[in-house]
């Protein structure tokens, strides 16, 4: 059988004639013989052409069969043509990765909120501070301060101050509420134990206990500590991604999904814990629970929230559904109650930031009120 | 000892777009399976397969890198590279002054200019220390360091002159480069023909400098016409506070879409100047290359390339890198003959360590190619 061989020292190839044996092959170049065991050779083409022997430990000397050479040399050593002899990776090395990856994401899953939780307690102030004026950097970016809003701020952290004392929180005397003027209904919580509470809300709000029952959603958030704990989670995932999912293209992107619908998951669980322990405030207090049904009622018709969406947007929502939320509230409910602000105070709530003007007091039952513009979840 | 035969294509490769499809499929799937660790071995086989079908001179190309040289770089860059990162971008912002945190974030963007030019410059070493041909090995010696902070100057310059550097920029990195190879004991080198380097290149760097506004107006008209024929309207111009945001993203995706189809056309005729005229100034032992590379031929080679990437939402990118490098491969000659018989192993140390940062910076942009 001819071929060529190249001994690794000059970029020449030299004729040589080999002979199969049973367990080695022997090659003839120019009256030099050769013997190569089987058992160290390895394959330096890819199988797909001409075959290129090679010694393990690399040597650099090459033997180059013909294609034709593949049936008898198949015959002799067939470890020759195992996809280790062309070094490609078994089933046990691609099984080890498919393991280690989902193991390591499965660690994400489970380790970082468990860790979320202590380290948020300890955070220094100093960071909490430090995060805090990040957080509000980003709030002034969108809102805008209102003149007016002294006088509904005192309103509504005087309200909140009775209930978070009917409730025994222990933070009362650290949390503050202010107002803004931002395009959008919301409200949210802050490090540095602020609750900002948008003149869209107010507007969207038909009765005082509907923003009290925001507001009691965003206390349970300060107390149960949800704003560093997600801080954490957010940067956790941010260094998991980097780290271990490098490269590109969808097999990231596909990674990347996995680890965010867990996030997801544990937002909500965040979410549905705030809603519970805020209408226990809202209990506390003696406020009825129904006016945040009653809001959560309205933002699933503005949501298009319907039986046959709810299941989709749930489970890639950072918020519960809508509908959930609104039933458990409306579970609660008691009727009978006194509103959570008198008229006065609800009417000075609502002419702040230009809110309504000289509208008429609703401290009854709100009436069914039009789909507002926009959308609202308490963070 | 054999005579040299002289074959009609001293370059040729054999590679077949179903085959490596098929690789690059499988690949794309495992990847996906593993979290995107498999890329380390998808990398290699891609590798192999593509420098397997390189025939120089009638023999293979053969590339004798493994998973785990690259899965251990990946490993060292951790803490070299990564956890420097992580505090800049992930804790610095959370836990330092704000404005000393945005000028660390700026500081490192500078400094990762000359490192992604080291990073380049090792993942080149370690491939060709990696590529062998008839048993003999590739390499590439100098420094990254020296390469690295020439190639930042390159870039300060090129910021300068609004990017008219650009094409002297481009030779004197592939100059840099190309006098570092060695094949085996024998460096090429980057000649001197009596012309500047970036000889006829700057008619076509001009055509695509000055394409930029062009293509962006184009692109505009061309959507805008396309939507009012689609709406069965006038031509009109786009009331963005009329539209939906749905369709502000549609109008703008469109709008680059063509744009960057545009650029990617205005810009081929430099990008084929420029590697026939690289190639044309490397030698090995007194041989010469050639390369044919035509603007519109490239231009359907890359945007082959582009749209197999895109509608495979990047898992088939190793595609791109293949049609490229046949394309290349099948258009290069060797003028002249080296001597073979007096070239000997490499004498430059390959690394151990894999590519290291190419995977952090995704030089290689999973397509597998250098």
């Amino acid at each position: 059988m001819r071929a060529r061989y190249a001994d690794g020292r000059a970029a020449i190839t030299r004729d040589a004639e080999c002979v199969l044996g049973p367990d080695a092959i022997t090659f003839t170049v120019h009256d030099a013989q050769h013997i190569w065991p089987y058992g160290d050779l390895r394959r330096a083409d890819d199988g797909a052409g001409a075959i290129m022997l090679r010694r393990a430990p690399d040597t650099g000397e090459r033997l180059m069969l013909d294609q034709d050479a593949a049936i008898e040399l198949r015959a002799a050593a067939p470890t020759l043509f195992t996809p280790r002899a062309f070094g490609v990776e078994g089933p046990v090395v691609v099984g080890g990765l498919i393991a280690a990856a989902w193991s390591m994401a499965a660690a994400f899953l489970v380790g970082v909120p468990l860790a979320a939780a202590p380290l948020a307690d300890i955070v220094p102030p100093r960071y909490r501070d430090q995060l805090a004026d990040i957080s509000w950097s980003q709030v002034e970016a969108f809102t805008d301060y209102c003149d007016d809003s002294d006088e509904a701020s005192r309103v509504l952290n005087d309200m909140a101050y009775r209930m978070m004392t009917a409730a025994n929180v222990p933070a009362k005397d650290d949390i503050w509420i202010i107002i803004v003027d931002a395009p959008i209904p919301n409200a949210f919580a802050l490090p540095d134990n602020s609750i900002v509470v948008t003149d869209d809300l107010i507007a969207l709000a038909e009765h005082p206990d509907e923003l009290t029952g925001v507001i009691a959603h965003e206390i349970a958030h300060i107390e149960r500590n949800h704003v560093l704990k997600n801080i954490i989670r957010s940067v956790g995932a941010g260094i998991f991604f980097d780290i271990v999912f490098g490269g590109a293209g969808t097999g990231q992107a596909v990674a990347i999904a996995s680890v965010n619908l867990a996030s997801l998951s544990y937002s909500r669980d965040d979410e549905t814990d705030a809603d519970r322990r805020g209408l226990d405030y809202l209990d506390a207090a003696a406020i009825d629970t129904g006016g945040l049904a009653r809001l959560f009622d309205r933002l699933a018709e503005t949501a298009g929230e319907n039986a046959e969406n709810s299941e989709f947007p749930s489970l890639f929502s950072t918020h519960p559904a809508t509908a959930e939320r609104a039933a458990m509230a409306r579970a609660r409910s008691r009727q009978g109650l006194a509103p959570s602000m008198s008229e006065a105070e609800w009417r000075t709530v609502r002419s702040t930031c230009g809110v309504v003007l000289d509208e008429p007091e609703t401290n009854e039952a709100p009436p069914k009120p039009d789909a507002p513009e926009g959308d609202v979840k308490p963070t | 000892m054999s005579v040299e035969s002289a074959p009609a294509h001293s370059f040729s490769h054999t590679g077949k777009f179903t085959d490596v499809l098929a690789l690059a499929a499988k690949n794309a799937g495992l990847s996906v399976a593993t979290l995107t660790l498999y890329r380390f071995w998808a990398r290699t086989s891609m590798r192999r397969r593509l420098w397997s079908r390189v025939n120089v001179l009638g023999d293979p190309l053969e590339y004798t890198g493994t998973a785990w040289e690259l899965f251990r770089g990946f490993l060292i860059s951790l803490p070299s590279f990564f956890l420097p990162a992580i505090f800049v971008f992930y804790i610095a912002p959370l836990l330092m002054d704000p404005v000393l945190a945005f000028w660390l974030a700026a500081g490192f963007y500078v400094f990762a200019v000359p490192l992604v030019a080291a990073a380049r410059y090792w993942m080149r070493r370690y491939q060709l220390s990696r590529t062998r041909w008839r048993g003999i090995r590739l390499g590439l010696a100098g420094s990254a360091r020296a390469f690295a902070f020439a190639s930042f100057g390159w870039t300060v310059l090129q910021t300068l002159s609004l990017g008219w550097y650009t094409p002297l920029a481009r030779m004197n990195r592939a100059k840099m480069m190309w006098e570092n190879t060695r094949f085996g004991d024998q460096p090429f080198e980057f000649v001197d023909d009596g012309q500047p380097p970036q000889k006829g290149l700057w008619w076509p760097f001009a055509l695509g400098w000055f394409a930029l506004p062009l293509a962006y107006l184009v692109a505009v008209l061309v959507v805008v016409a396309v939507a009012a024929g689609l709406a069965g309207t006038g031509y009109e111009p786009p009331r963005f506070d009329e539209m939906a945001p749905a369709n502000i993203m549609i109008f703008s995706i469109s709008v680059v879409l063509l744009m960057a189809l545009l650029m990617v056309f205005f810009w081929a005729p430099y990008n084929a100047a420029a590697m026939n005229r690289i190639a044309s100034l490397i030698t090995l032992d007194g041989a010469r290359f050639k390369l044919k590379a035509r603007t519109l031929s490239l231009f359907a080679i890359q945007l082959s390339g582009w749209i197999i990437t895109i509608l495979s939402l990047g898992l088939l990118a190793p595609m791109a890198g293949f049609l490229q490098v046949r394309y290349v491969i099948n258009r290069l000659e060797i003028i002249g003959t080296p001597r073979f018989a007096e070239i000997g192993q490499s004498v430059v140390d390959g690394p151990r360590t894999g590519e290291s940062l190419g995977d952090a910076f995704d030089l290689d942009m999973g397509v597998g190619v250098i």
